[in-house]
């Protein structure tokens, strides 16, 4: 095959003339360079010429030109066909060899044979059905196999401590505790703030502000502190949890740990799993007490003393109010750390595989803490 | 602009590279020639594709020049590293195709952004350059579902869809099977005497640089700059560093390795 003359760096106008006679009969003449910029103005003057025309038979002398790019090309290969001329036969003349060669190198049945098909239509109703159905049993199985692993790994993890990786635990007990004091502290202050201007401005109507402190110590206790800390657990730690084994996932890590005989349950969830029931109601009692430290500052704003205050607080509540909020406290920390590792180690194959696990992991989070939260207050409404 | 004879199209001028304080290459210096296969290679870890990085503007070097067809790429800002930039394609080790998009959406990715073309046109550019590399069936497949080899044949296409000059390709040949590295070998060829593209390569398959290059610089961590440079064959045959020898006739390091009893 002959040698082409390499891309040059200089570009300047294509020159286009079009001839057309009575007799149905046109010839096009290009001369110049036929680049992917100068193809544009002579596809456009061509489109102008045969606009209404009735064409016959074309001829299209390319012996005037001295660069054709891929563009170029494209654009005789598509008078060649009679796209822009639909009935005319068409003859592409005047070809270098070598373009020639090139020309010839992808035709019109190329072009049927490798363009994209139309995308198949939609699926039936029922088909989706079927898939959505099968895509939620199939989530089902992965969480008892998930809980099944757990159940299997985590009580001879406890029972003997030595098989615990602690260093590990400590790790993400300091990023997912630790790291997370300062927006617990803004968090939650700002919520005892909130809660006990809102309450004061009702309960001045009937002159019982000093049972702001009541409301403020009883929210945070049984319910606010709890669930904020909760919430930023998922947006923190769930999500982190998901990306980091979904990527181990993604890297092929997790298949190196079962061939070296090493469960990735043990190996990665229970550490994670028991530095989230260890640090979540750490963080909730921590919760609890900004909460009330806030609605304490509004109370003092108000006028009230600090003796009184503390006073009205430590009669609202009672030792089984708290132990409530810590025990959400510890099944919130289980829901957030387990689904975090469960969506994670669903991660599948692709770019968008860990994004897509970390949100899952995130909305699931939330989605149980509710459901969590109201199976709490349902038991202790009936248990009272 | 710089006056460099006509058949130089890419010049490196006493360029350092490095990370932060630690310098990797120092002042080095080589030029490549228009339509020549051009190789760097050297040992894991020396340096070779943080200097294709540099080459190609995404790096900035620690001191130094790349010339492109006339252009300082180090110096350029603003359009003219635009329009430096449109000179070459760059197709990455690990093919580096947009996963979300398909096989034809990536190569025609470039023409939809930087030109004015019609839609049909498009299409078909895209598709001959993907037919080119031998992919043209493959054209509405997600990336995912190529193997390596393809996947490397689709982003040279994607590089050379806008038709440059120059193709700069980080190993084309790593973790492909034999025939399916010797088919980008002939690609490579094939695309050079075919269509005069200058080729720079960074690798350290042999086989493939027996296979394609006009010529080779080797470049060592040790000196930090430019230890061989010519044809491979002729630095197979004749070289006289004893670490050059080693490495174009592949004997091991004895110190490095576990001697058979």
């Amino acid at each position: 095959m002959p040698t082409l003359p390499p891309t040059q760096p200089t570009e300047c106008e294509v020159d286009v003339d079009v001839q057309s006679g009575a007799d149905g009969h046109a010839r096009v003449a290009l001369k110049g360079r036929l680049s992917s910029r100068t193809v544009v103005n002579c596809w456009n003057k061509l489109e102008q010429s045969f606009r209404g025309a009735t064409i016959k038979t074309l001829e299209v002398d390319v012996s005037g030109v001295d660069f054709c790019g891929g563009a170029g090309f494209a654009l005789l290969r598509y008078l060649n066909e009679g796209r822009m001329t639909p009935g005319a036969k068409v003859s592409v003349v005047g070809l270098v060899a070598g373009f020639q060669t090139i020309f010839e190198g992808f035709t019109a049945q190329d072009y049927e044979a490798f363009h994209p098909q139309p995308q198949k239509q939609r699926h039936p109703l029922v088909e989706e059905a079927g898939h959505a159905t099968r895509q939620i049993l199939g989530d089902f199985r992965d969480q008892l196999e998930f809980l099944g692993g757990v159940a299997a790994n985590l009580p001879p993890s406890l029972v003997n401590p030595k098989r615990m990786r602690w260093p590990e635990v400590r790790h993400v007990f300091e990023l997912a505790g630790a790291n997370a004091v300062p927006i617990v502290s803004l968090v939650s202050l700002l919520l005892g703030f909130i809660i006990a201007f809102e309450s004061a401005q009702r309960l001045a109507e009937f002159g019982a502000q000093i049972y702001v402190a009541n409301t403020i110590t009883i929210v945070m206790v049984r319910e606010m502190g709890p669930l904020m800390t909760a919430i930023l657990l998922a947006g923190r730690s769930a999500s982190a949890f998901a990306a980091e084994i979904g990527t181990m996932k993604v890297n092929e890590e997790l298949n190196a740990l079962e061939t070296l005989g090493l469960s990735p349950v043990r190996f990665l969830v229970v550490p994670r799993l028991v530095a989230g029931i260890l640090v979540a109601p750490l963080l909730t009692c921590y919760s609890i007490l900004m909460g009330v430290g806030g609605g304490a500052l509004v109370m003092l704003g108000l006028g009230f003393s600090l003796m009184l205050i503390l006073h009205q607080m430590a009669t609202s509540v009672h030792l089984e109010d708290l132990a409530v909020g810590i025990s959400k406290g510890v099944v919130f920390g289980i829901i957030v750390s387990g689904v975090g590792c469960w969506r994670g180690l669903q991660t599948e194959q692709g770019p968008s595989a860990v994004g897509l696990s970390t949100t899952r992991a995130v909305v699931t989070s939330l989605l149980l803490i509710i459901v969590a939260d109201a199976c709490f207050s349902t038991i202790s409404y009936f248990l009272k | 602009m710089m006056n460099e004879p006509d058949d130089i199209v890419i010049s490196v001028k006493n360029l350092s590279i490095g990370y932060g304080e630690r310098v990797i290459l120092e002042k080095i210096n080589f030029d490549v020639r228009r339509g020549e296969v051009f190789v760097i290679l050297g040992e894991s870890g020396c340096g070779k594709s943080t200097l294709m990085k540099t080459m190609i503007g995404l790096y900035p070097p620690q001191s130094g020049e790349v010339w492109i067809e006339g252009g300082n790429l180090v110096a350029a800002e603003g359009d003219e590293r635009l329009r430096l930039l449109r000179k070459f394609g760059v197709m990455y080790q690990s093919g580096a195709l947009f996963g979300s998009m398909t096989v034809l959406e990536n190569v025609r990715l470039p023409l939809d952004e930087f030109t004015e073309l019609p839609e049909p046109l498009k299409e078909l550019v895209s598709l001959a350059k993907l037919k080119l590399v031998g992919l043209g069936s493959a054209s509405n497949k997600m990336p995912s579902e190529l193997s390596g080899g393809m996947q490397k044949r689709a982003a040279i296409a994607r590089a050379m869809v806008m038709d440059p000059g120059i193709l700069f390709l980080d190993e084309p040949s790593a973790g492909l099977d034999p025939i399916t590295s010797a088919g980008i070998d002939l690609l490579v060829s094939g695309l050079a005497r075919h269509f005069g593209i200058t080729f720079v390569i960074v690798s350290h398959e042999l086989a493939s640089i027996y296979a394609v290059a006009d010529r080779v610089i080797m470049v060592d961590c040790q000196s930090k700059g430019i230890i061989a440079q010519g044809k491979a064959a002729e630095l197979r045959d004749g070289a006289t560093d004893p670490w050059v020898h080693r490495f174009f006739n592949r004997e091991a390091d004895a110190s490095h390795t576990i001697q058979p009893t």
